[in-house]
């Protein structure tokens, strides 16, 4: 089932929200510079 | 079709479903089901006698739903074999038999209501897929009025009604008051092309086939006014500009502009399109009899299920990926599969012809040839060092690695002709049990030092895979695209050959950024390797900030083999961000990953000395 996470671009540092589904393995571009080096990160308590 | 099915060396299963493949390149396993007909297909004379007494009236598929046929029938008149079937799905008669009308007409006593589906096993050397394609359904597309105005239909409904073995029996009637329609227009690229409905790419086919049926029509009724609307018209093949001249010059008329708007005349239930004509720039209002929406070609619905069974990819399309554009075109990436027509991409009888003849050659060598030559990149499986965990053979996009059983004491092994090299099990085996040979860890932890053995600082460390990313830089180069020269390239075949501790490797060895390159995830070469480098790149990521080290350090990036121009500016960004790595941070990451060595020996040594000590109590 897909969730809501947090992303950040490891290259321009963008942080967005997005769809993801936990264990599955996806494509991902961030929406800012187009970079592949985006990391899901866990929202900060 | 027919010379298939009396040929005495090719065995034509009809109305069979694959349901299991297994094995490798020359001994492929596949269980097939071949469904009950209920009719003995080799006693059935296809005299139709059955059909006058079935009471079950259903759609007719074949006819696009134009017709009816009954619970008992004939998919079309040239099916093979020649022969009844009963749509179950419909059939009143069986279990109990409520209805049997049709057994009671047979004479020859062809149908059995208890016939049931039979599993057949294969044993087939390769494997040719030709599945086929669907095409696209046009009712979303509520701005043309398919499925509100009777008389717009699709090109394959048109294709029915103009065919003397359709439902009109070849009498080419509207489908309102079943009188001849004389202004016609055709609307192009229905479903293809389009970024937000149907499909982004060409179909392929559809432009010819409308050239085709306008010149059909002025054949058979000269007196019908042809319209075409299109966005451009693609007649590349041969003999086709030709057919458009043709076309034209018999009168059809081409107007460029997609219409926006389709009303329907309530009375005369003639259909009203808006067009504006791109080339005048007009709007304009054409009032025509019958509307035919030309339908592109659209993946089958089941293509992932294919997918599966076969160990196939797909491109982004959702068409099977080929092992190589240019140089394998008609070869899967799993060896001994191939491909022939529209499974692979939309296209012609003509083109499909060529690749299912180029695919039965293919296929042909390695049989005749009865043997394989195996490729010199391949996994190994050293067992000395194994500890059965499997993992090998889960991440192979190829089950190419049989089952490892620690209790029977059975170790994995590497089938040599299934293994494509992408060395993914390499990477992901927790003891460096396995040896990709001509990129084995020795060579490329060699290559990784001899970048940064002078001048660390100054050095980018990119892992590149063959296919993309490699070939990206290679495309950037011949277009003489400037990018940073600090860029180290290693190559690997597939990215999912990069191992965690290659990385690892580079940083302690003063790398100030690591760059995992590799396909996009359509475009993987192994199937679905790519999806393992992105894991393994994310379980990196986590490792290197548990340990105080800037995950930014580690870049992913997706470069296929036309972005030349993304490859170049993907290697200036790196260089910008190498300039701000400092020499205290590198040192500091030295510093963090000799004290993780020297724990992770430690604790290999105390694992040592308990398991001697236990030894010597024993
Ligand atoms: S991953 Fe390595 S240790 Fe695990 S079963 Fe395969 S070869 Fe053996
Ligand atoms: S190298 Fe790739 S294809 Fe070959 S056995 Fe390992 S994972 Fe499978
Ligand atoms: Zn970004």
């Amino acid at each position: 089932m897909a969730e809501r996470g947090k992303f950040k671009c490891l290259r321009c540092g963008h942080e967005y929200e997005d769809k993801y589904t936990p264990g599955v393995p996806q494509e991902r571009a961030c929406p800012k510079c187009g970079s592949n080096s985006v990391r899901r990160i866990e929202e900060k308590k | 079709m027919m010379d298939v099915g009396r040929h005495p060396r090719i065995k034509l299963l009809a109305y069979s479903e694959i349901e299991h493949v297994s094995g490798f390149i020359g001994n492929f396993n596949v269980k097939v089901r071949k469904k009950a007909r209920y009719v003995d297909e080799n006693d059935c004379t296809a005299c139709g006698d059955c059909v006058v007494d079935c009471p079950v009236i259903v759609p007719d598929e074949y006819q696009q739903g134009l017709s009816s046929r009954k619970a008992i029938y004939i998919q079309l008149p040239q099916a093979v074999p020649s022969a009844y079937l009963i749509d179950m799905d419909h059939c009143l008669g069986n279990n109990p038999i409520a209805c049997g009308k049709c057994q009671e007409a047979c004479e020859k006593k062809c149908i059995n209501f208890d016939m049931e589906d039979e599993i057949l096993e294969l044993e087939v050397g390769t494997i040719i897929v030709a599945t086929g394609n669907e095409v696209y359904d046009p009712t979303e597309l509520d701005e043309f009025g398919y499925r509100s105005f009777e008389n717009v239909i699709t090109s394959m409904e048109f294709e029915r009604l103009i065919c003397a073995g359709g439902p009109t029996e070849g009498h080419f009637v509207r489908p309102t008051d079943h009188q001849r329609p004389i202004r016609i227009g055709f609307i192009q690229c229905v479903g293809s092309r389009s970024d937000n409905r149907g499909n982004p790419y060409c179909s392929n086919i559809c432009c010819m086939n409308t050239i085709k049926d306008t010149l059909l029509l002025n054949d058979h009724y000269p007196d019908t006014e042809s319209k075409v609307f299109y966005i451009d018209i693609r007649a590349f093949g041969k003999g086709f500009e030709d057919m458009f001249k043709r076309s034209k010059e018999a009168g059809v008329k081409y107007i460029r502009g997609i219409p926006g708007d389709v009303w329907e005349d309530p009375v005369t239930k003639n259909i009203f399109l808006a067009v504006e004509d791109t080339t005048s720039g007009k709007v304009e209002v054409h009032e025509l009899d019958l509307v035919v929406l030309s339908v592109g070609l659209e993946p089958r619905k089941d293509m992932k299920h294919l997918q599966q069974l076969l160990t196939l990819s797909s491109t982004a399309d959702g068409f099977l990926l080929e092992s190589h554009p240019k140089l394998k075109p008609v070869d899967a990436p799993t060896r001994g599969i191939f491909y022939a027509g529209c499974v692979e991409a939309p296209k012609d009888v003509k083109e499909s012809v060529t690749q299912a003849s180029a695919a039965a050659a293919r296929a042909s060598i390695i049989l005749n040839a009865g043997k394989v030559q195996i490729e010199a990149i391949t996994a190994q499986i050293n067992t000395d060092e194994c500890n059965y965990c499997g993992l090998c053979a889960k991440v192979c996009p190829y089950h190419a690695i049989t089952a490892a059983d620690r209790k029977l004491g059975i170790y994995p092994e590497v089938i040599q002709a299934a293994c494509a090299g992408c060395g993914t099990c390499g990477a992901e085996c927790p003891t460096d049990a396995i040896t990709m040979r001509h990129f084995t860890d020795f060579q490329i932890m060699a290559q990784v030092d001899s970048i940064l053995d002078k001048d660390n600082m100054d050095k980018v460390v990119a892992f590149a895979c063959n296919w993309c990313s490699y070939a990206g830089g290679d495309l950037c180069g011949t277009s003489r695209l400037q990018y940073p020269t600090n860029v180290r390239l290693i190559r690997t075949m597939c990215s999912g050959r990069v191992d965690e501790k290659f990385v690892i490797h580079a940083f302690k060895k003063g790398a100030p950024l690591v760059l995992v390159s590799g396909c996009h995830f359509a475009d993987c070469h192994y199937i679905n390797a790519v999806t393992w480098t992105q894991k393994r790149v994310e379980k990196l990521w986590n490792k290197l900030e548990r340990l105080g080290i800037r995950p930014e350090r580690l870049q992913l990036e997706w470069i296929s083999a036309a972005e030349g121009q993304k490859f170049a500016r993907v290697m200036r960004e790196l260089e910008e961000m190498r300039k701000k790595v400092t020499p205290e941070e590198v040192a500091e990451t030295i510093k963090i990953l000799e004290r993780e060595e020297a724990k992770a020996l430690e604790k290999k040594a105390g694992k040592a000395k308990k398991a001697e000590e236990a030894l010597q109590t024993a």
